[in-house]
């Protein structure tokens, strides 16, 4: 097998996996979600910005360590046109706890459990958390990830798509 | 050594291919929750019942999330204390308790008519070592309680995953 052919495969599995997920967020854009105070927000009011949307729950240890790097995230690429948005598959007075402790400086929109399903039809597959994705600013979802999102490659997605 | 450097450069590439395949594949790699933690139930005589959660490796259970039902409701479940878990300190939730392995629960159902069909519900709700965690599964189990005196049934696996309440 030549080292082309080889190559040819590999990128073809990337792409097999990568293929699964929609690269439209229009799905997204069209949504309002309640924020911890009650507000209804939607989501379109971000679109134009690099937006990184991610699905999370305080029942969810791996989700609660990952989002420190938001934070932090958030206040460094911000002025640039990051937004992070969180959609919490959870309880409203739990996630208004939690954000204070955290000093979220995102918005937490109170999701439930129907945005698991929601983050299915976004390429979620086993409905599990944390499921992260990166939106450009055309409205194009530029990566999805199943699982924390290594701080080295969160910085770099975003730094290229600003 | 032109032929030698083509093989380094070959290798370099197989390698490259390797890595990158096998990151594709840690992209589908986590199980289904149903896979993750599978749920079997058997009659052990007319009044109880052997409720079983298989845990595969790298995958836990909390404790204070797992909840049994039996239909129907008049069968009178009791629920016995759960075995303790392993003791985990969470920075949000405090102490909880996690289960791995095999984790089994016996259900005395005191009002059922011996030779009755029941079904056996749990709700459970668990994370993988790899970082992530699956909302809150509801598995169920058709069980036949035998007559009095008879052995055990064999085991009944949960026939497919039910989301949420």
């Amino acid at each position: 097998m030549g080292a082309a052919a080889i190559l040819a495969l590999a990128g073809g599995m990337a792409l097999a996996v990568w293929d699964r997920a929609p690269r439209d967020a229009s799905a997204l854009f069209s949504l309002s979600l309640p924020d911890t105070s009650g507000q209804r927000q939607s989501l379109s009011q971000w679109r134009g910005k690099v937006v990184v949307v991610n699905f999370w729950a305080t029942w969810c240890a791996p989700c609660r360590e990952e989002m420190p790097e938001f934070v932090r995230a958030q206040r460094e690429f911000g002025p640039r046109g990051l937004q992070f948005v969180g959609i919490a598959v959870d309880e409203p007075d739990k996630v208004v706890q939690f954000a204070e402790e955290l000093g979220l400086n995102y918005p937490a929109l109170i999701g439930g459990y129907g945005a698991i399903e929601l983050s299915k039809t976004l390429g979620n597959q086993l409905s599990a958390l944390p499921f992260t994705i990166v939106i450009d600013r055309t409205g194009t979802i530029a990566r999805t990830q199943l699982g924390p999102f290594k701080t080295d490659k969160l910085r770099s997605t975003i730094d290229n798509l600003l | 050594m032109r032929t030698r450097g083509r093989g380094i450069i070959l290798h370099v590439l197989v390698v490259t291919a390797l890595t990158l395949m096998a990151s594709a594949s840690a992209q589908v790699n986590p199980l289904a929750p149903e896979k993750a933690f599978r749920f079997s139930a058997r009659a052990l005589d007319p009044h109880t019942v052997e409720a079983r959660f298989s845990i595969a490796d790298g995958y836990y259970l909390y404790r204070d999330k797992l909840h049994f039902a039996v239909e129907p409701a008049a069968s009178g479940l009791t629920v016995p204390s759960l075995p303790n878990g392993k003791i985990k300190e969470d920075q949000f939730f405090g102490r909880v308790e996690t289960y791995r392995g095999n984790l089994i629960v016996t259900l005395q159902l005191q009002a059922t008519p011996p030779g009755q069909r029941v079904v056996v519900q749990a709700e459970s709700q668990g994370c993988a070592d790899l970082g992530i965690c699956y909302p809150p599964n509801i598995q169920r189990v058709t069980v036949a309680l035998p007559a009095a005196g008879s052995a055990p049934t064999p085991i009944d696996e949960a026939p497919k995953k039910q989301w949420f309440k």
